[in-house]
């Protein structure tokens, strides 16, 4: 059997511009899911009970299922139920959304729980209402108890973004898939597309241990 | 509708906190059964008593942290509100101590007394940090302003958590066990604030196990037991000449010798 790597230079333009549909799909999912966490997790926590439960049923579904089995059922059940069509990587990115919100909304749920009910207590003392207190004092430092997960989590995020390839999304998977099939260099296309997504995620988990000791010990 | 503080005749001082017949339960527990007290303007009321007597539950209902189960607490002539909002506006005019500082971990000295006014009173941050720069130095602590609490000791968290609460120049200052948690080397650096702002006028209502202080600062000490005070009356009356029995047995545990 003879290799040809020239293959993965031939089609850089493509593999790059799937490098960069990847990253986009982890940040933009990233950027709604910290948001769609919190708000998860505060509702969790909320007095109202009905919010509360909303909030339980959608963290336990969406971390339940299997975020493949999420992607499709957006992909064909979302435009159905809703009546719209929906590009695909935006169907990709909803998908991601769901599943990494509900994930977020147990990391912030635990973090805001681990402080220290003297904390809100200070606050309350002061004069602020429930929601400054909030926003000044409890999601200020269960965002520092947090970033190690929720750093871990996005390692696992921009790996797991290769799942919506399946619908079609142009990214890194589904390109490389997409040469190989075209060319029949399975060898080469399945090395390079290894290759690319180490030395991408590489420096990310680096960085996570870095975050991970720097954070490790807030007080 | 308002419940107005019963007058009472013959007083000139007046009074800016009146107990009447509060009660706390906790379940079954009763955790305050029918405490009256009064505290004037300008007063230094120590709470004392052993722990799990309900000394701290009453400062802890006095600015509504826990709400009461019966009875009333007036705070200058008016009943607690049990509105969220008014029960905010109170908390504004009272300083709470607490025995675990609960300074704000990710703020400095500074940032930590001047989130109050900020947050609360909509104070531009340069004036809040000014006069939090002021209160840091009073409790001799303006070399300690860019400190973050985990780099400060038990004592200066301590005075940095009472320049916080008196950066919302309350009325009145409850302090619950404030040294309680300190090593004993920074416990006097704490009492002597606290004693230093006794003597500016500020009303104070302390719960400690400091006798020394209490015999010395306070104007007025209550003793409570099981949720109730068992007497109360000046310093020299609790300490040298207490009426009941529980007194000088809780005075003679301590290793009061009178």
């Amino acid at each position: 059997m003879t290799l040809d790597w020239s293959i993965v230079w031939e089609y850089r333009e493509d593999l790059l511009h799937g490098v960069l549909l990847t990253i986009a799909l982890t940040v933009i999912t990233m950027i709604v899911a910290i948001p769609g966490g919190i708000i998860l997790a505060m509702m969790r926590l909320s007095r109202s009970r009905i919010l509360s439960t909303i909030s339980l049923c959608f963290v336990e579904l969406f971390r339940n299922l299997p975020l493949i089995l999420v992607v499709y059922w957006a992909f064909y059940v979302m435009p159905i139920v809703l009546g719209i069509q929906i590009a695909a990587f935006e169907t990709g990115l909803i998908a991601l959304c769901l599943n990494v919100s509900a994930y977020n909304g147990e990391t912030f749920r635990a973090g805001i729980n681990s402080i220290r009910e003297g904390q809100v207590n200070a606050g309350l003392a002061l004069g602020m209402s429930r929601w400054q207190v909030m926003r000044e004092i409890v999601i200020p430092q269960a965002t520092r108890r947090v970033l190690p997960v929720l750093a871990s989590t996005w390692v696992s995020l921009f790996k797991d973004t290769s799942l919506v390839s399946v619908i079609a999304v142009g990214e890194l998977a589904h390109v490389a898939l997409q040469i190989r099939s075209q060319t029949f260099r399975v060898m080469e296309m399945l090395t390079a597309m290894a290759v690319i997504y180490w030395l991408l995620g590489y420096p990310q988990a680096k960085l996570v241990d870095w975050i991970h000791s720097k954070f490790k010990v807030a007080e | 509708m308002t419940m107005i503080a019963p007058k009472e005749s013959g007083s000139t001082p007046s009074p800016v906190l009146i107990y009447e017949k509060v009660r706390k339960l906790y379940g079954e527990f009763v955790a305050l059964d029918e405490v009256s007290l009064r505290v004037d303007a300008g007063e230094v009321v120590c709470l004392i008593g052993p722990s799990g007597s309900g000394k701290s539950t009453l400062l802890r209902c006095t600015n509504a942290l826990e709400p009461i189960s019966g009875g009333t607490i007036y705070f200058d002539g008016r009943a607690l509100p049990s509105v969220d909002r008014d029960i905010r506006k109170v908390r504004q005019r009272m300083g709470m101590v607490f025995q675990n500082f609960e300074l704000f971990p990710h703020k400095s000295a500074l940032d930590n007394v001047a989130i109050g006014p900020m947050t609360v009173l909509g104070m531009p941050k340069t004036q809040a940090r000014e006069r939090a720069r002021a209160l840091l130095a009073k409790v001799n602590l303006a070399d300690k302003v860019d400190s973050f609490p985990s780099n400060l000791s038990g004592g200066q968290q301590q005075r940095v958590a009472i320049a916080r609460a008196l950066a919302m120049e309350p009325e009145v200052m409850l302090f619950d066990e404030p040294t309680s948690a300190l090593d004993p080397e920074t416990i006097g650096e704490v009492l002597n604030v606290m004693k230093a702002l006794a003597e500016e006028g500020m009303t104070m209502i302390v719960v400690t196990h400091e006798m020394a202080f209490a015999r010395r600062v306070a104007d007025r000490v209550a003793v409570f037991e099981h949720g109730t005070i068992l007497e109360h009356g000046s310093p020299e009356q609790i300490f040298e000449n207490p009426e009941t029995a529980r007194t000088r047995d809780f005075l003679s545990h301590l290793g009061w010798d009178g």
